[in-house]
């Protein structure tokens, strides 16, 4: 969500930027249509205002030239006539003015052109009837005709005037009508803009402060994976680099500088330079790598090594897969590890394989030489003392008879020692040699081996039916015969040894001793007696090689018989555990994991 | 052959393995003439000769300088003139790899060599009243490792 937010606000931003703008054009241009409007209503005003002046003026000097007429008439006194003189230019000039105001009105310049003709013709009556005066002919009815007519004309002239006017008034009156409803809803619309312009401000403000929070939540987040990277990069000895496909440029990080032995940034990032490191049996691989890189834009796994300026060589092992930015960017980022530790470790590793295998080769032929060249002179003094015994007895004193059976009986514990570290050092681990198997049969088989010893001790070995199992037959068989001959051994003087062998399953949490196990459940047998027992605090101590709890005048145990059980068991990925009560009895507890 | 008396030959390596042999079947009430080697060489060489009179049981040593008991027994069993041979290892070691190896070549039985007089002589006894022909049938690897 973050990153979508992110992308998502910047086109929120655009779109905000976009409406503010058409908003503040709007406005700009609304407001210019207003002012304009709000002039070209002035001026009308003001054209209609002059044009009345103009009518008016000529009303009054129509009614001056009228009554100095009148005045004249009647007083013959030639100061009347001023005003008439003075007007008839007057009238000239303010219809000449009229004209040139009202020129873009036609119908206003057709009244003008009435006007002048009737204010023309008022003036030719003017003059008619002031000649007639002078002449005296005020009483002729000439002068009277033509008095009236010049009332007439004087009336037709006022109307005229009148009219214009009115005419006028009606101009102003529409457009005014047309201004003033533009006009009273100017402030309101300028108003609504405004107010919304501050909404999408606000609106803005609001977004772009979250989106500044987040921007800050997220490059913390950065800083922080930024030092976890660069602490990562130290402790687990990689560093990282990006190359920048189009531009073939190289960033690499600081980390990648001191795997080199260099320190951070201290020279430019590029091939070249880094080639420098290289081990020269590596810088033909290495830059064939890096071609394909380049072509492939890709690099899988690769292997080379560099040569520190102190001398120290470093096995570095790298990696890189290619980045594509939502902008269809192309960089490859890539990571280098020093590998030099676990290289060493693995020729450590290989030394000390090299080193067991050679001592296992050793102690085959150890085997061997155990099994036959040792065993061969022991078998011909046994052979030898046998002969002696059966031909030269007779001839022997007591003691001499005596000092032969303590050879025999010191070689026959030889014997049994060679047997049985045979034994051991045989029991190995061979996943071959793993078969389904009756345990049933084996246990029957080591029974049968026993047949004479627990015949004479008059055993009594009762057992429970167990499961077959995936085991190596004649090493468990060999546990069985060690075990049993083991209880039968350490039987108590007098007692008749009862053996008890008992199948059951147990949980792997259940394990004593066991605090982690890779399987669920485990196979467990148990073989109990009632021998001499012995103390708890040895159960651990009778299972390690050559240890004995007895003397061995007492009973004769080599001490490897139990090792060879743990083996076997421990070859079989199982436990064996012990639980001794001295005078009572001795518990062994064989688990074997169910697979 | 003659029928009243049973023919033994043993090639061993060893001079006191060889020296019981031969005192064992003189104290044995068997009729029976025994014949030793001492390595594997002189004892084929004994028997390639054409004239020479086969044995009826023949007792293998294993490890024997020049030739060994194992490589003799791969001569003897490809040869068909001596296919009514008995062959006998007689060994000190009774490890599992020569018991199978012996086996699988061919060998009838294999003798553990014991370290009593008297058990020389009972196995001995033994495996020279064995009737050949009726064990050979019955023979699997459990029974072919003698066992006293």
């Amino acid at each position: 969500m973050p990153l979508r937010f992110i992308t998502n606000s910047e086109r929120f931003l655009k779109i905000i930027f976009g409406l503010t703008l058409f908003v503040v054009l709007v406005m700009g241009g609304l407001a210019y249509r207003y002012v304009k409007e709000l002039t070209k209503s002035i001026d009308e005003v003001q054209h209609n205002y002059e044009v009345h002046i103009l009518l008016e003026k000529m009303v009054s000097a129509l009614k001056d030239a009228e009554s100095g007429k009148r005045g004249y008439i009647i007083t013959k006194d030639s100061t009347f006539l001023e005003p008439l003189l003075t007007n008839s230019d007057t009238f000239q000039y303010s219809l000449a003015q009229l004209e040139e105001l009202t020129k873009k009105n036609p119908e206003q310049q057709k009244n003008i052109e009435e006007l002048r003709t009737k204010v023309e013709k008022n003036l030719a009556i003017f003059q008619k009837t002031l000649q007639l005066a002078n002449n005296n002919n005020i009483d002729s009815p000439e002068f009277i005709e033509a008095f009236k007519e010049g009332r007439r004309t004087m009336n037709s002239v006022r109307f005229k005037i009148k009219q214009m006017a009115a005419h006028e008034t009606n101009i102003l009156g529409t457009s005014r009508a047309k201004s003033y409803k533009n006009l009273n809803n100017a402030p309101m619309v300028v108003y609504y803009v405004i107010i919304l312009s501050l909404l999408i401000l606000l609106l803005t403000y609001l977004h772009i402060s979250r989106s500044l929070k987040i921007l800050k939540e997220k490059n913390e987040l950065l800083e922080t994976f930024k030092k976890s990277t660069t602490q990562s990069e130290i402790i687990s000895k990689h560093g990282n680099w990006i190359w920048h496909v189009e531009d073939n440029i190289y960033e690499y990080s600081d980390n990648l500088y001191r795997l080199l032995g260099e320190e951070p940034q201290s020279f430019e990032p590029n091939l070249e330079n880094y080639l420098s490191f290289v081990h020269p049996d590596d810088i033909e691989k290495l830059t064939q790598h890096v071609e394909e890189m380049k072509e492939n834009e890709d690099l899988p796994f690769i292997h080379y090594r560099v040569i520190q300026k102190n001398g120290i060589i470093k096995h570095f092992k790298a990696y890189a897969k290619l980045l594509v930015d939502s902008d269809g960017y192309k960089r490859l980022l890539g990571t280098t590890a020093d590998i030099t530790d676990e290289i060493e470790n693995y020729r450590i590793i290989e030394k000390r394989n090299l080193e067991l295998e050679r001592s296992n080769k050793e102690l085959s032929s150890f085997n061997y030489v155990a099994s036959h060249d040792l065993q061969e002179p022991l078998r011909k003094i046994q052979t030898f003392l046998s002969r002696l015994e059966d031909k030269e007895k007779d001839n022997l004193s007591n003691n001499g008879q005596l000092y032969i059976e303590r050879i025999k009986s010191s070689t026959s514990r030889m014997r049994s020692l060679i047997d049985d570290l045979l034994q051991f050092s045989r029991t190995n681990k061979s996943e071959e040699a793993l078969a389904d198997s009756n345990i049933n049969i084996l246990l029957e088989t080591a029974k049968h081996d026993l047949a004479e010893i627990i015949a004479d001790k008059r055993a009594r070995i009762s057992s429970d039916s167990i499961p077959s199992m995936r085991v190596i037959p004649f090493q468990i068989k060999q546990l069985f015969l060690n075990l049993l001959s083991n209880s039968l051994k350490y039987s108590r003087e007098k007692t008749a040894p009862i053996i008890t062998i008992s199948y059951s399953r147990t949980n792997a949490s259940a394990l004593p001793n066991v605090k982690y196990s890779k399987y669920y459940a485990y196979h467990t047998i148990t073989i109990q007696d009632n021998g001499i027992g012995f103390d708890q605090e040895y159960a651990e101590k009778i299972f390690v090689l050559f240890n004995r709890l007895h003397n061995k005048t007492e009973y004769s145990g080599t001490g490897i018989g139990l090792s060879i059980c743990k083996k076997i068991v421990e070859n079989h990925n199982g436990y064996i555990t012990a639980y001794g009560n001295p005078d009572i009895g001795a518990t062994f507890t064989v688990y074997l994991p169910i697979t | 052959m003659q029928e009243d008396y049973t023919y033994v030959v043993l090639a061993d390596d060893d001079e006191d393995d060889r020296l019981f042999f031969v005192e064992a079947f003189e104290e044995l009430k068997i009729k029976t003439k025994v014949d030793v080697y001492k390595d594997g060489i002189e004892l084929m060489d004994a028997l390639n000769q054409e004239d020479s009179m086969l044995p009826n049981i023949l007792f293998l040593d294993l490890n024997m300088p020049k030739k060994s008991g194992l490589e003799c027994l791969i001569d003897i069993k490809a040869n068909n003139r001596f296919k009514d041979m008995a062959i006998a290892i007689y060994s000190t070691s009774a490890s599992e790899e020569d018991i199978e190896n012996t086996f699988v070549q061919g060998a009838n039985i294999y003798i553990k060599k014991p370290s009593a007089f008297n058990d020389l002589k009972k196995i001995l006894s033994d495996v020279v009243t064995v009737n050949w022909q009726y064990h050979t049938n019955g023979l699997d690897k459990e029974n072919f490792l003698l066992r006293l």
